[in-house]
């Protein structure tokens, strides 16, 4: 039923025992207390909220159980911004006011850490498909898309 | 949505192991492999497994290998994996087309092509892709191994000839005819949507550059993925250069097809899409075959 997990988020080792069933979402949230993830779909995995870094990929922590990321590396929001620097793509956010509620946010700027870190030119159509698995009820995607655009192709992410 | 209780967690990081999980398991366990379909259905509870085999860590499974032209792709080979993978080029390049518009860039980070055929949705791209490109499905359990074609082991929608103890270990594909060429496209509602119809063609030229094999297989359909022989007996002697007599194959393969009337398209509209996407596969494929001639 339990099962003990030694989990690394954002550099910062969590070893605790938990229910088999627990989804890795849940694990951040409740066990790290690392609430930027969010939950939107309740749990189906098509609206990308949840969307964090597993060894560096983007995947959705509602589609995993926290045991299946036992001994592997998890990025969260929380872990984008470094020594309070904040990634390139968060400050291309807030310029091109590229969020209203806020709540995909998070999902998106992980999906798109990975996205970028490719440094090449990324087109429109591009860094769109790209989107597909984040959904996005207030922007219309523009902004996002644009500020997506002014990091792209530009030297090489760090996170 | 949330699963119900699971008794136990396994990872193994063999085939041997992962098969000895299942014997020690008994009834009531279940493989996984990138779960973007099978967590869906756990979270849902249409599935309550006692134990979880975990197959992330059996790296046999993974990779794609290239001998003679000969391809083999192990079963937890991901679609990021696949869609990148520019060997595939030319006579199996429908894999790529399929695999690069699965989901999302998160569903590809972790889905694998032995999932999906495993999983086999009515709405999958990897199970006509496989019976279009003629691959065959190599399978393991404690009893021993055999080999289906793609079109043996896909049946009726989330039905395979798998059994329950059996692993599927790879995907395969035979060395193909120099002058041979492959493609798969889907329509769905919106971008890289699940498709209501998808076509996967392969066409083998001859040194006139006319048809002499050709494969179609179709996706979306309530029978589960199935091949449009009658199509496929059309395009023999057909030419890049010949619209008309690719047209007219189309037309017969979406004709030959029992299609299903569901809430994204009634029947008659989805034969129509049919025969549009093969029209559009074929006159790929014969591109890329005639690609492969001058090679």
């Amino acid at each position: 039923m339990n099962k003990e997990v030694s989990i690394k988020i954002n550099g910062e080792v969590y070893r605790n025992s938990v229910p088999i069933r627990l989804l890795l979402v849940d694990f951040i949230r409740d066990v790290a207390g690392l609430t930027g993830t969010h939950v939107g779909c309740t749990f189906e995995g098509v609206c990308g909220a949840c969307t964090v870094q597993l060894d560096g990929e983007a995947v959705k922590s509602c589609l995993m159980l926290a045991v299946q990321a036992d001994g592997r590396s998890i990025t969260t929001i929380e872990g984008l911004a470094v020594d309070g620097k904040l990634h390139p793509l968060q400050k291309a956010f807030n310029d091109h006011h590229a969020l209203q509620c806020g709540f995909c946010s998070a999902g998106i700027l992980m999906n798109m850490a990975e996205f970028v870190r490719t440094n090449r030119k990324l087109t429109e159509d591009e860094i769109r498909g790209a989107l597909i698995g984040n959904l996005c009820r207030c922007t219309g995607y523009a902004h996002i898309v644009d500020a997506i655009k002014e990091v792209a192709g530009t030297p090489a992410q760090s996170a | 949505m949330y699963p119900a209780v699971i008794d136990n967690y396994d990872a193994p990081t063999s085939v041997q192991e992962a098969l000895q999980a299942f014997a020690n398991g008994g009834n009531s366990s279940f493989f996984v492999a990138g779960g973007q379909s099978l967590m869906q259905a756990i979270k849902a509870r249409i599935i309550s497994p006692k134990t979880l085999i975990d197959l992330q860590h059996v790296s046999e499974l993974k990779g794609i290998q290239f001998a003679n032209g000969a391809v083999r792709i192990g079963a937890m080979t991901r679609y990021r994996d696949i869609a990148a993978d520019e060997g595939l080029d030319g006579a199996y390049q429908a894999l790529r087309d399929a695999a690069s518009h699965v989901g999302d860039r998160q569903v590809r980070n972790r889905g694998t092509i032995g999932g999906s055929l495993c999983w086999n949705y009515i709405a999958a791209c990897m199970p006509p892709t496989c019976i279009g490109i003629g691959a065959s499905i190599d399978l393991v359990s404690k009893k021993g191994k055999r080999t289906l074609l793609a079109e043996e082991f896909l049946r009726g929608p989330l039905e395979t000839s798998r059994h329950d103890d059996e692993i599927v270990v790879a995907v395969t594909l035979p060395t193909p005819a120099k002058s041979s060429g492959s493609a798969y496209k889907k329509w769905g509602l919106v971008t890289d949507a699940l498709p209501v119809a998808g076509v996967c063609a392969f066409i083998e030229l001859d040194n006139d550059g006319r048809c002499q094999l050709a494969r179609l297989a179709v996706g979306g359909l309530a029978t589960g993925p199935r091949r449009a022989e009658a199509g496929e007996k059309a395009l023999i002697g057909v030419s890049a250069i010949d619209a008309s007599g690719i047209s007219e194959a189309a037309g017969t393969a979406a004709a030959s097809i029992n299609t299903q009337s569901d809430m994204w398209a009634d029947a008659e509209y989805r034969k129509t899409l049919i025969e549009t996407l093969t029209r559009e596969v074929v006159a790929t494929a014969f591109v890329r075959a005639g690609r492969g001639k001058h090679s």
